[in-house]
């Protein structure tokens, strides 16, 4: 039908020009019709669809130039700089925490983070089976006090914390730990890992990246401090890991990397602790899913059997001398 | 070797009703069966690194007075 | 189900139709025939992959309910407060306590010899909610139940009633040494939480 009304409108020449655009594209689906006077006409046959690429290209490349491309509020200085990509053990998908690691990294954050910044999603009752036994959790909840329920007359007394208590913040509320420390708010630290861009890596690297002096030609404000990883270089928070800062009890040489990889892995668990049971339970799945996968295809494959190896025998009718075809009229040759 | 799968077969398979009961109860151990394998392999990709291997180190200390 | 064997079958078909014998022949099908002698053996490994593929799927649908089921029960901060545990030490004979737990008030009692004798000598099968006092408490001396009296839920007031017990002030419901029911409108004894002693001097409830 197509190819028959090209041939039609290619043979008569007048009527070119007043249907070019419903010519090319029956033309150009009509592929038997375009050999016979191809040659001449052939970038008519692509200049639609050439020009239909080029227009989306066009139009893609506009709207990309108008919504598409990032902008940079900030200079790179203000970004701060990338941190460096550590390969952490346990960030591996195979590997859990290393509860050494995070025995040690407890140990520095309660000595030494643990003055100004909180960890308040933290209960003690999470401390026991990763970081210390039960007993050690009790004491170390014995140690502060907490307010007990109103009794009778309304009022709240103290008592020893209990395992199901919180870990204790070292200021009352966001506007004394602001009024302690020169207006700034030292953030909680309970998802510090997943709450910064570059997780872990940016935290060891914060830790551990402030220079003895700032470089020349860095502005540093009165009361900050000069990091390159922190966001626009000024932190109001000082160095605070030098070597041998903390007694680690397991004896590992407390360096400042070393304080700073095991507190990082610490607030990674702050952050997940789930992850070793995430990880279990995700290859496990994995591997059960895979086995029922390979089945699935098996018994697909099973169950088509009968229908994939059937045959099909044709065997065609006898042939004579004029076949039945050649006493029907012929179409073509009445029109 | 034929006789035992003519015995299987008959057994467990032929009515849909044991091959109903042959499937769960092999899926219950199956899943035993899983569990401590992969509890098992879990443990010794991450020997060293999980609490119970530390544990027994700080147990001692404070095994006097409780538990 | 079929159980006719492939060297049953006819080696050509002869086909009910008129004159057509000559042309209908059947195809060979011996690239697929069971090369194995019995007919078990396959169906054994058909069965086997089918069933293990019904038990690992069933083993997903199980874990999957269960991770639902999981999810309703009580989480762990609401668990790590279930359970209150008191220094005993701290309560003199003869003293009462009211402490919380699951927000409720708890009665603990350090009932002196003379308490004990006397709610252990009460005849109680005639009470209204007929109990020893030997299944109402673990140690004779500590006496622990819920402060919440049985009719409409005051919580009844300590050492005080007709009977040496409580008194609930709302309605007037009195409860003896060991808690139970003696007179007025409350239908049941006071209730005994879960507790236990894990070491002298130390009481868990919950």
């Amino acid at each position: 039908m197509l190819a028959r009304s090209a041939l039609r409108s290619a043979r008569s020449a007048g009527a070119v020009a007043r249907n070019a655009a419903s010519k090319t594209t029956s033309r150009s689906s009509s592929t038997s019709s375009s050999t016979a006077e191809g040659a001449a006409s052939s970038w008519k046959t692509n200049a639609l669809p050439a020009g239909a690429t080029a227009f989306a290209i066009g139009t893609v490349a506009w709207y990309y130039h108008l919504y598409g491309r990032n902008v940079d509020a900030m200079t790179p200085a203000e970004e701060g700089l990338h941190p460096t990509s550590y390969p952490w053990a346990h960030e591996k998908w195979h590997k859990t925490f290393d509860h050494q690691a995070l025995r040690r990294g407890f140990q520095v954050y309660r000595e030494v983070c643990a003055s100004c910044h909180s960890l308040a999603r933290i209960p003690y009752r999470s401390l026991v089976g990763t970081i210390m036994t039960v007993d050690e959790a009790k004491a170390l909840a014995e140690e502060n006090e907490y307010d007990t329920e109103p009794n009778d007359e309304g009022e709240t007394e103290k008592r020893p914390g209990k395992l199901s208590d919180y870990l204790p913040s070292p200021y009352k509320n966001d506007e004394a730990a602001r009024a302690a420390n020169n207006g700034a708010l030292p953030p909680d630290l309970s998802l510090m890992v997943k709450a910064r861009h570059g997780g872990c890596n940016y935290i060891f690297s914060l830790l551990t990246g402030y220079p003895e002096e700032p470089p020349a030609g860095a502005v540093v404000p009165e009361g900050l401090n000069f990091n390159p990883y922190f966001p626009g270089t000024g932190i109001a928070m000082a160095r605070v890991l030098y070597d041998d800062l903390v007694e680690y009890e397991d004896e590992t040489p407390a360096t400042t990397s070393q304080m700073a990889k095991d507190v990082t892995e610490f607030l990674n668990w702050a952050a997940e602790p789930e992850m070793d049971e995430r990880k279990k339970m995700g290859w496990k799945v994995l591997a059960v899913t895979s086995v029922l996968t390979a089945l699935s295809v098996w018994v697909k494959r099973y169950k088509w059997a009968p229908i994939k190896t059937r045959k099909l025998v044709y065997t065609p009718p006898i042939q004579t001398k004029s076949p039945i075809t050649s006493k029907l009229p012929k179409p073509d040759q009445k029109s | 070797m034929a006789g035992l799968s003519d015995f299987v077969y008959n057994t467990f398979l032929r009515r849909n009703f044991t091959m109903l009961g042959t499937v769960f109860v092999s899926a219950f151990a199956l899943q035993m069966a899983f569990d401590t394998g992969s509890d098992r392999i879990w443990d010794s990709i991450n020997r060293g690194r999980q609490w119970k291997d530390i544990k027994a180190k700080y147990v001692q200390a404070a095994e006097d007075d409780d538990e | 189900m079929q159980t006719r064997n492939a060297s049953d079958a006819p080696a050509s078909f002869n086909s009910p139709f008129k004159g057509s014998a000559s042309s209908t022949s059947i195809p060979s099908f011996a690239a697929y025939r069971n090369k194995s002698k019995g007919e078990n053996g396959p169906k054994m490994m058909q069965y086997f992959m089918v069933g293990t593929m019904g038990a690992l799927a069933s083993l997903g649908a199980k874990a999957t309910v269960q991770d639902f089921l999981v999810n309703m029960s009580a989480s762990a901060d609401v668990l790590a407060q279930a359970k209150v545990e008191i220094d005993l030490a701290a309560i003199p004979e003869g003293k009462n306590v009211i402490i919380k737990w699951r927000g409720k008030p708890v009665f603990i009692r350090h009932r002196t010899e003379s308490e004990i004798k006397e709610a252990e000598d009460t005849k109680w099968e005639s009470l209204r909610d007929p109990q020893s006092d030997a299944d109402r408490v673990q140690k004779p001396e500590w006496l622990i139940m819920l402060g919440v009296c049985t009719h409409l839920g005051c919580v009844p007031i300590g050492e005080a009633g007709d009977f040496g017990g409580w008194f609930c002030p709302c309605h007037g419901s009195h409860y003896d040494i060991s808690g139970r029911i003696r007179k007025g409108p409350a239908p049941l004894n006071l209730e005994i939480p879960q507790y236990d002693f894990p070491e002298e001097g130390k009481v868990v409830i919950g």
